[in-house]
């Protein structure tokens, strides 16, 4: 019994991470319904974003968040403007294949700039263990969740009491009745786009003291966020922070039973389990159209 | 038979290469052509004709390669009994991610795909007692027709181009069969089919399966020809991107598409590895960096492929002759 804390502790900072990658995914559906292939390496940018900064300049990780938003957030509006604006409106065939191909494209960039190497971020904090009780963790974990709640909250509270977050979800829930209400769609689509790329470059940001960088370090992670989003239910933000931490567990416990060198294998099969017996997601149906379920 | 004169223009210019030229570097691009074509073909019985869009192909390219090489190395058995095997297994499981996945459409089939072929990876990357691991296997080179060892490039040849010929086959029996007239109205509206009394379901599952069984055979051979399985290669996301990269290419549902498509991305490949392998190998990933963004320029203004393009282009022409 001595392990049930730790593990229930594992689990909240885990998902804490997991759910700010997955916002940035399923706003990006929620209102462009598109499927993002290329979200795990907007992660990986961020990593190596992280990882540059630390080795060049020696400057901590946290200092490189405050650049990392303004930076992410161009690359949204310029990816935005140069391969997603054609396609928003096309075909799922053309959606999937534009986002694999930037995928490919970014991965190998990675790969050509920076070798295949693994490379790590090593910080003070990341070496820094604190005890509360039987349950041990380091201060970067928590720090890094603690920022990731933040940036989820805020974004979960920008959508829902400003007027821009209004449109966007009005844009969500009826693109026909916006447009005639005279919401321009086209700014709406950037908008959500550049945010999610935001969120899932501040995740790299903080998971880089935690793991190690490489250039195809955003798969795992994004098809893990892929089961939270469609567990949390498609375009839905607070099941996508419910599904993160139930996907935390799952991994969690598979680790503490299994060892950690099957626990890829528990994310993929779950996965797997998830599109086949509840691609609804556990508490909606939002969305669900999309998958012919 | 209008329908196939590419096609034969295209293969007999394949037999009669080895004719020609004796060029180890021509026919060893020319074998590659033929085989990373065939492996798309075999792709788009899935994802062309059934609408079944898989990223995860190279779970079954990487099941006939292993089987292959296993077969050979561990139980000193005829390669061409590792095909079979491998084509078998690859049926299975083709069944089933196919009905398992059969509900989800789009981008959820991709995901599901991706997911089946990470799982093979980490099982064939840690499952050491069989499969060595992530060292990968060597395949012993061992002369003769039955243990399929050719000291020449030419029998390859006219191996990997029966092969061609016979996935090429599978396709236009597709584009001119009951099974395959049915399998375009699934793609097209599966509520309109359904209410037809089309069997939805089983056909998109048969088309998996199919789809997974010529893949596999295509991942026996080349591991025979190249000598060596590595899993990280074999069930790759790039490897599964690749097979949909030259369909898309060349045309989505097109019987002659992945070859075209094949031959221009495969030939860019051989010309970008021979161009930079000497001075900066680190370089050679450039060639996937330009398949991305090929992919995002052909289905943003080409989504029909180059097959579907020049169609249009010759029939426009007729149709101005006539006028």
């Amino acid at each position: 019994m001595g392990a049930v804390p730790q593990l229930i502790v594992s689990t909240v900072l885990l998902g804490g991470i997991y759910a700010l990658i997955a916002v940035g995914l399923t706003l990006i559906f929620g209102i462009m319904r598109v499927v993002n292939f290329a979200h795990g390496e907007f992660l990986m940018l961020g990593m190596y974003l992280a990882f540059w900064s630390f080795t060049l300049w020696g400057l901590d990780p946290y200092v490189i968040l405050l650049v990392a938003v303004p930076l992410f957030f161009a690359i949204g509006l310029l990816t935005y403007a140069l391969v997603m604006r054609g396609v928003v409106k096309a075909s799922h065939n053309v959606q999937i294949f534009t986002t694999v191909g930037l995928s490919t494209a970014l991965q190998n960039a990675a790969l050509v700039a920076w070798t295949g190497d693994f490379r790590f971020v090593r910080p003070w904090h990341s070496g820094v263990v604190i005890r509360i009780g039987e349950a041990a963790f380091n201060l970067s974990q928590v720090v890094a969740f603690l920022v990731a709640v933040l940036f989820t909250a805020a974004l979960v509270a920008f959508m829902k009491w400003t007027r821009a977050g209004r449109i966007m979800r009005a844009t969500a829930q009826d693109v026909e009745a916006a447009t005639l209400m005279g919401i321009d769609t086209d700014r709406v689509y950037r908008l959500a786009w550049s945010i999610g790329l935001v969120c899932v470059g501040i995740a790299g940001v903080l998971m880089s003291p935690l793991y190690s960088v490489y250039p195809t370090a955003g798969l795992q992670f994004v098809l893990l966020a892929y089961v939270v989003v469609v567990l949390g239910g498609l375009g839905d933000m607070i099941g996508a922070l419910l599904g993160s931490l139930i996907v935390a567990g799952v991994e969690v416990l598979g680790s503490y039973y299994l060892g950690s060198a099957w626990k890829e294998v528990i994310y993929f099969v779950l996965f797997i389990a998830v599109l086949v017996f509840r691609p609804a997601g556990l508490f909606g149906q939002r969305g669900s159209e999309t998958l012919g379920a | 038979m209008k329908r196939d004169v590419p096609a034969l223009v295209l293969f007999g210019l394949a037999a009669l290469a080895p004719v020609v030229t004796r060029d180890g570097f021509l026919l060893d691009s020319l074998i590659l052509i033929l085989l990373w074509g065939a492996v798309s073909g075999a792709w788009n019985v899935a994802g062309g004709y059934a609408g079944q869009v898989s990223l995860g192909h190279s779970a079954f390219f990487g099941l006939g390669a292993y089987s292959a090489a296993l077969l050979a190395t561990r139980w000193n058995q005829s390669p061409w009994l590792g095909l079979l095997v491998g084509a078998l297994l690859a049926t299975v499981a083709g069944l089933v991610i196919g009905y398992l996945a059969n509900r989800l459409k789009g981008p959820y089939f991709g995901l599901a795909t991706i997911a089946f072929s990470q799982v093979l990876l980490i099982l064939a990357s840690r499952w050491r007692a069989v499969t060595s691991g992530s060292e990968g296997i060597p395949v012993p080179f061992r002369p003769g027709f039955a243990t399929l060892g050719f000291q020449s490039k030419i029998p390859w040849v006219y191996l990997v181009l029966t092969l061609a010929i016979g996935i090429y086959l599978v396709a236009r029996y597709l584009e001119t069969s009951r099974p395959g007239y049915q399998l375009a109205g699934v793609r097209e509206d599966e509520d309109a089919a359904e209410a037809l009394g089309i069997p939805c379901r089983r056909l998109k599952v048969a088309a998996v399966a199919a789809s997974a069984a010529l893949t596999s055979v295509c991942g026996g051979l080349w591991a025979q020809y190249v000598g060596f399985v590595d899993p990280f290669y074999v069930f790759s996301v790039d490897l599964s991107v690749r097979f949909a990269l030259n369909s898309i290419i060349g045309g989505l549902g097109t019987a002659i598409g992945p070859f075209v498509g094949s031959l221009l991305i495969t030939s860019l490949e051989t010309y970008l590895r021979a161009t930079f392998s000497d001075f900066k190998a680190g370089l050679i990933g450039i060639y996937l960096i330009i398949y991305g963004c090929l992919l995002i320029v052909v289905v943003r203004f080409v989504p029909q492929g180059l097959v579907g393009w020049i169609g249009e282009r010759l029939r426009a022409m007729g149709r101005y002759a006539r006028a």
